[in-house]
């Protein structure tokens, strides 16, 4: 935990808290959420055990309701493990959360931005709560809103945005700090094909950048187009990991579909 | 604690406000309608017994009155921001807790300070003229006083499921206060005893008796003073602990 390293020079010199390689490492992971008279307690994350490399595309592969959510949650500090370690950068999510929240971006489910907000003021915002200067922020939200194509309607108000929109709103807002680790919640729900392959092609960018990115989808295209490796989760519990051709190729399958039907006898989709 | 973090909470606060007309008519353009109406209706009546109108017997309470508005919008505020994933989203980044509370205090202190120029203003225009220490005095009794309205907003954001319904709960919080602390309404002794129980009583009991040439040395607006600062320090730090415990998920 004393040494330090420095994981992106052009990333405000943030730095992983150890010289472990792993920007993510995750020790028999399990969240339960307790019953109460007749409801019986909710094994969310079930003893789950990874690690993700500096610079990986990771996926978090699985039907709603797997786990995925709960396992990032618990990354990002918006929740507490019930049992066992998870490491961001190094720093213990149970000790240091303050540190790791200097490292990370968070793109949740939902399109967490102010809609009375435009783009540019939405960003400028999220950036400033990362004491971001003035020119750095405007600097990066220009180029994002181009990436994204959304440079003519940044300074409309964001309830006048489509839903498309403010997904990728949400997305350039989790990176404006130019994040080491960045947590990927779903982010492409609700897209239409053509905006849709804009943003992979705009995640896969990101590795580019050295950055690890954490992506959890139920889109299984997804996970093979953008994951260096995925981790399958199923009512909490991690049922392969691997790169996804190896994957199929274990399995003697032709998509990560069929993959999850042979092991665990469904499909991802019927969880949806 | 980082002052351009709580700047930045601060500015959005201000932005919401005045880009949403619903919070800012609440703070601002009901008060307005309120002594209008007041003025219209209580301006030539004349209670002989102290040889002033009905209408600025009245005015230290409307300060009060008014004062607890702003303990809508914060609900508002704080259930439409948890509603939209924003309080997460915030609690993801290097935001502290004191940062964020502390910018809702700065903000709402600040909002008291503009509602109390614009009734004081408005009111010297329709020629009211209450002691100059009743005037001042009224920005400090409004700020301390708009501690406490945070604390019921957050109080109520914790027992609310949606920002439609912390709209309705935290009339649990206005209503008694307004009919039974604010001054504004003839109460038999039994009511006033119940409206002790509550913040806004202090703040209209020291307004009515400054405005009204009270002196300084009176102890009973002292008194005052120190009742409404415990009521509105244990009221927010109440806030704060309910929300951070049940209220942010």
């Amino acid at each position: 935990m004393s040494k330090s390293k420095n994981i992106d020079q052009t990333s405000n010199e943030l730095k992983f808290g150890s010289d472990n390689p792993n920007a993510i490492e995750v020790k028999d992971l399990r969240k339960i959420y307790a019953g109460k008279k007749v409801i019986q307690e909710v094994k969310a994350v079930d003893g789950i055990s990874f690690s993700i490399n500096e610079g990986e595309i990771f996926g978090l592969l699985g039907p709603n309701g797997a786990g995925k959510t709960t396992t990032i949650n618990i990354l990002c500090g918006l929740i507490t493990q019930t049992e066992g370690d998870a490491f961001v950068g190094g720093y213990d999510v149970k000790k240091d959360l303050n540190k790791i929240k200097e490292l990370i971006g968070v793109c949740p489910q939902e399109a967490a931005v102010y809609k009375f907000l435009n783009a540019k003021e939405n960003i400028e915002f999220f950036g400033k709560l990362h004491l971001m200067n003035k020119e750095e922020i405007n600097e990066r939200t220009e180029r994002f809103l181009d990436l994204l194509g959304l440079s003519e309607a940044s300074n409309k108000t964001a309830k006048k945005y489509s839903g498309g929109m403010l997904r990728q709103l949400n997305l350039i807002v989790a990176l404006i700090s130019d994040p080491p680790i960045l947590f990927l919640d779903e982010p492409t729900v609700g897209l239409d094909p053509r905006v849709r392959r804009t943003t992979w092609k705009f995640i896969s960018s990101l590795k580019e950048t050295n950055k690890t990115v954490v992506l959890t989808t139920h889109y299984i295209e997804e996970a093979e187009a953008l994951c260096d490796r995925v981790a399958i989760i199923d009512y909490g519990k991690l049922i392969a990991i691997g790169p996804p051709r190896e994957l199929i190729e274990k399995h003697n399958s032709k998509d990560l579909e069929e993959v999850f039907l042979k092991i665990t006898g469904r499909r991802i989709l019927e969880g949806i | 604690m980082k002052r351009k973090r709580i700047l930045a909470l601060v500015k959005i606060q201000y932005k919401n406000l005045i880009r949403s007309p619903t919070p800012l008519s609440i703070i601002l353009l009901l008060p307005i309608v309120l002594i209008l109406i007041c003025r219209l209706m209580f301006g030539s009546v004349i209670i002989e017994d102290i040889g002033k109108s009905v209408f600025e017997f009245l005015v230290p309470g409307l300060y009060a009155f008014s004062g607890l508005f702003m303990a809508i919008p914060v609900a508002l505020s704080f259930s439409e921001d948890r509603e939209q994933g924003l309080l997460k989203r915030i609690n993801t980044t290097p935001t502290t807790g004191t940062e964020f509370i502390g910018s809702h205090l700065l903000s709402n202190m600040s909002m008291a300070i503009i509602q109390v120029a614009i009734i004081g203003v408005l009111t010297f225009l329709m020629g009211y003229r209450g002691a100059t220490a009743g005037i001042i005095l009224a920005f400090v009794f409004m700020v301390i006083f708009s501690l406490s309205t945070i604390g019921f907003g957050l109080i109520t954001a914790t027992i609310a499921k949606s920002a439609k319904a912390a709209g309705g709960i935290i009339q649990i919080f206005v209503l008694p206060q307004q009919l039974l602390a604010s001054g504004l309404y003839p109460l038999p002794p039994e009511a006033r005893v119940i409206g002790m129980f509550m913040p806004l009583y202090y703040a209209s009991d020291a307004l009515t008796l400054l405005f009204n040439g009270g002196a300084l040395s009176d102890l009973r607006i002292w008194a005052d003073m120190i009742v409404l600062i415990m009521f509105s320090l244990v009221i927010v730090i109440a806030g704060i602990l309910l929300f951070k415990k049940y209220g942010k998920a």
